[in-house]
């Protein structure tokens, strides 16, 4: 095991920084795409309900699925393993979004509307400060889910650490192919730790004292 | 109550006696005992109050009545019988136990709620059927419109009415209440209360009833039990004791301030004499009403209808302006009833303009009047009378904390500490005699 | 929402004492607008049931008129589709029935007092477990068990049930407090006041974790094929290694469509099981 770290170390860090760092941009885009997507929906009874059950059947649609509808039309590559990533990124946000934004007491909406801030300014100052707790934990379980599916996603030669787990399968019972399965594995789960940790450290410095809980 | 599983004397009481014997309870973690060497006794067919700060062990001690709380050390007697030992959950089904807002269990009927204990004792359905419809009745709910609801289609006052209907429906001799009506708005509370104290008249249960409300002990309590600290009972006595003669400087501050006010609510309206009143009929004519006013050299005649329902007061100034009393009811009559207290006779007299208010009775006949010196003698006779009785007052102390307690309680009572431990012992020694 | 709105109103036309109200006025009203109710809370299953058959349909249509090749007519034969099916179906209520078996127990044994001491570092466990890609455990097992049926139930196993364990934890520790107390002091023994007061309160709960646990075996038993498990990800691989899109697209769609399907099944039977009065 050591031996197989030692002699690939350089390419072991690459492919962790590549998987790392597909899926922090596919989460902000998905953060920016889901809080928008929130926003335009939160205040319509009947838009709310159509956004969660998006939300709600997108993620019944297993991951390796939707990277084979994705294959056919786009081959293989880095664009179908991006989509799927930031598919499924969104939708625990855009849930949370909404629920955050739906969930702050119209009393304070309506004293901000009452000492004269604009309809958009009080969606960017007041309501998404507040419901930005709840988007954060939405953004967490996206990292958490979003890192596995990322290594499925290598089946389409995308970039990242999956590669390691399907060579390894591809050369099953051949030399190294447990150490490549494992480096996979671990190095998917030790950079979800290390993103959730920097989510909760984002939390720390963006979320407003008066609301920590 | 056809059925009293409980000891039924002569007397209608269907409770039975209490004894907490040198009962201690620790936590684990914790350095103080949150109940420490507590004797006291409970009689049977009255209502006991245990209040106190929070955090002061009232609720622990109402736990180890049913040993939800296992007591760390010392004895609980039940009816003359040692409880401490026995299974938890038997003794559990023959006392009940009514919590905040009912603890009803959301998933079932308030009829399968209400049959949980009998079901557990082998009942059978139509008994339990039976047994279900007569507790709604006696909580006031129509058994018809209720028995098949779920507790989140009901009040919040209906749910703790059903928690009661409950916790009664083995017919326990025993009930704790943790909080009863803690849950409630004020005017459902004080209606709660009214139906506690007349379903207590017609069972005569014992209930311990834990409260952070000093005016709701007040009302409710045959006996309260003031607890400091570590369950220390700083006064286990009378209402009426309590509030004119407090046996600390603790009760003085717990009591707060308006105790003689408070004493008001402790005494009821059919309880003090009534002035007679000249009374008078519609139609009849004004000049003879104030005749008959002058003779009895009263101020006012009271105009009664055919049910004889007052509709009017009229002073002697206005007879004399009337030619013949009219039948119209006057809205803003100062009208109390016979079973009100005395503190909301005193309210209803301080709005009126007479000074002074009228009493009906059932069907809202009237009685008489009732006036502001009535209720001052009437304070002066209860406050000498509090000072007096108090023979009967039942054990209550604390044998681990002797010396804390002498310092802050009176001489007079430090001196008879040895007397009453005495009697707590001679106490035990009759219950393992009655064994 | 809107039974919850009814149910309030009847409750204060019944009034605080009510026993001498004999006819609920709401009563009338609420039997008019109660049919109006129970649709309101069927309308997304059934919706959803709509909406999987038409796909379904669709499917069928798209694949009767396309111009199929003779491979991609032996694999999309209706008896290898059906039989690709009823592998991947076995395999994931196989893997479900055993996760049962293991994870409800084991989160009730979690949440009794003995044990209250581990809820905490289990729940982390669980949820730093839950980071593990799916393919990777899958093959995992399988290097280490062989490449089989067996070791893709097992990979299953481990991976679905970390939700049905921590709902049914979660489940159980949201039950008020009060209520087992309240139990307790009526006399009710522990064992029954875990099986009265407790579990059917925790059923919606639990159910929900099972319900995520299916879909998530739906979609990982789509991974056994890379071990020789069986099951429809067979469609999906051999349309990428064949370059047979037709094959591809309809084993994904199929998978897809399970999970979806298998989601609905489990909606239903939460709607039906939860516990009236909640």
């Amino acid at each position: 095991m050591w031996d197989f770290l030692g002699d690939r170390y350089e390419q072991i860090l690459f492919s962790g920084w590549q998987h790392f760092s597909l899926v922090v941009q596919c989460l902000i885009l998905a953060t920016v795409l889901a809080v928008v997507l929130a926003a335009l929906v939160y205040r319509s009874k009947a838009l709310t309900s159509v956004a969660n059950s998006v939300s709600a059947i997108g993620l019944t649609i297993p991951a390796f699925a939707l990277i084979g509808l994705l294959i056919a039309p786009l081959g293989f590559g880095v664009a179908p393993a991006v989509i799927v990533v930031a598919f499924f990124a969104t939708l625990p946000i855009l849930r949370n979004a909404v629920v955050g934004l739906s969930g702050i007491a119209p009393s304070i909406v309506e004293s901000a509307r009452g000492i004269g801030m604009s309809r958009f300014r009080t969606l960017v100052q007041v309501e998404l400060p507040m419901a930005w707790p709840i988007i954060l934990t939405g953004v967490r379980v996206s990292a958490q889910m979003v890192m596995g599916i990322a290594a499925v996603a290598a089946y389409s030669l995308g970039p990242g650490l999956g590669g390691f787990i399907f060579s390894g399968l591809s050369r099953s019972g051949g030399a190294n192919s447990l150490e490549s399965v494992l480096t996979g594995v671990i190095g998917v789960i030790v950079l979800a730790l290390i993103l959730d940790l920097l989510l909760v450290g984002l939390g720390r410095l963006t979320i407003p004292r008066g609301i920590r809980v | 109550m056809s059925e009293t599983s409980a000891t039924t004397t002569p007397t209608g009481i269907t409770g039975a006696s209490i004894l907490l014997d040198h009962v201690t309870k620790r936590f684990p973690g914790q350095v103080k005992p949150a109940v420490d060497g507590l004797t006291m006794e409970i009689p049977a067919g009255k209502i006991v109050m245990f209040v106190g700060p929070s955090g002061c062990g009232k609720t622990t001690t109402l736990k180890m009545i049913n040993r939800l709380i296992e007591p760390t050390e010392g004895r609980i007697v039940v009816d003359g019988d040692d409880v401490t030992e026995m299974n938890g959950d038997t003794l559990r089904r023959g006392i009940g136990y009514v919590i905040q807002a009912g603890g009803l269990f959301p998933h079932m009927t308030v009829a399968t709620n209400i049959g949980i204990v009998p079901k557990m004792l082998g009942w059978d359905k139509a008994r339990i059927a039976a047994r279900v419809d007569e507790l709604l009745e006696l909580v006031s709910l129509d058994p018809a419109l209720y028995r098949d609801r779920y507790p989140k289609e009901l009040s919040g006052g209906q749910q703790q009415r059903v928690g009661v209907a409950r916790a009664l429906a083995a017919d326990p001799p025993v009930l704790l209440m943790d909080e009863p009506f803690g849950a409630v708005d004020p005017i459902t509370r004080l209606r709660l209360q009214d139906e506690l104290l007349n379903i207590q008249d017609e069972l005569q249960k014992t209930i311990v009833c834990v409260t952070h409300d000093f005016d709701e002990a007040v009302k409710l309590g045959d006996w309260i039990a003031i607890f400091n600290e570590g369950a220390q009972l700083e006064q286990y006595d009378t209402p009426e004791r309590i509030l004119g003669d407090p046996a600390s400087e603790f009760v003085e501050n717990f009591i707060g301030s308006g105790a003689g006010l408070k004493q008001l609510t402790l005494t009821r309206v059919e309880e003090v004499g009534l002035a007679e009143a000249v009374v008078g009929n519609p139609g009849e004519r004004a000049a003879d009403v104030l005749a008959r006013v002058a003779e009895a050299g009263h101020g006012h005649a009271v105009i009664v209808d055919d049910r004889r329902r007052p509709i009017q007061w009229l002073s002697r100034r206005k007879l004399g302006r009337l030619d013949v009393i009219s039948d119209v009811p006057d809205p803003k009559l100062p009208v109390v009833g016979i079973r009100a207290t005395l503190n909301d006779a005193l309210d209803t007299m301080l709005v009126s303009s007479a000074g002074a208010a009228l009493v009906t009775g059932r069907r809202d006949m009237f009685k008489g009047v009732i006036d502001v010196q009535t209720v001052m003698d009437a304070i002066t006779r209860s406050q000498t009378a509090a000072v007096l009785e108090s023979d009967q007052a039942p054990v209550g102390l604390n044998t681990g904390m002797f010396q804390v307690q002498a310092s802050a309680a009176s001489a007079a009572s430090a001196a008879s500490v040895d007397s009453v431990a005495e009697a707590a012992d001679e106490l035990a020694a009759d219950t393992r005699a009655a064994q | 929402m809107n039974t919850r709105t009814l149910n309030a109103e009847a409750g204060i036309a019944g009034g605080d004492s009510a026993a001498g109200i004999p006819v609920d006025p709401a009563a009338s009203t609420a039997t008019v607008s109660r049919g109006r109710a129970i649709w309101a809370s069927w309308k997304g299953l059934v919706y959803q049931l709509a909406g999987i058959i038409l796909a379904c349909l669709a499917l069928l249509v798209w694949l009767l008129t396309a111009d199929l090749s003779t491979i991609e007519l032996t694999t999309l034969a209706p008896a290898a589709l059906w039989g690709y099916t009823v592998e991947h179906l076995q395999l994931t209520l196989l893997a479900a029935a055993i996760v049962l078996v293991i994870a409800i127990p084991l989160g009730i044994a979690l949440t009794r007092k003995p044990l209250r001491f581990l809820t905490a570092p289990v729940l982390a466990i669980a949820n730093f477990g839950q980071a593990a890609p799916a393919v990777g455990v899958v093959v995992l097992l399988a290097l280490w068990v062989g490449f089989s049926f067996w070791a893709a139930t097992l990979s299953l196993v481990l991976y679905a049930v970390l939700p049905v364990l921590r709902n049914t934890m979660i489940g159980l520790d949201q039950v008020d407090a009060r209520l087992v107390e309240a139990g307790r002091g009526m006399g009710m023994s522990a064992t029954a006041v875990l099986f009265t007061v407790e579990l059917p309160l925790a059923v919606p709960v639990m159910l929900s974790g099972v319900r995520t646990a299916l879909v998530l075996l739906v979609g990982t038993a789509a991974l056994a094929t890379f071990i020789n498990g069986g099951g429809l990800g067979i469609l999906i691989t051999t349309g990428v290694n064949l370059s047979l899109t037709t094959v591809l697209v309809t084993g994904a769609l199929l998978v897809a469509l399970l999970a979806l399907l298998i989601d609905w099944v489990g909606r239903v039977v939460e709607h039906v099981a939860r516990p009236k009065g909640l």
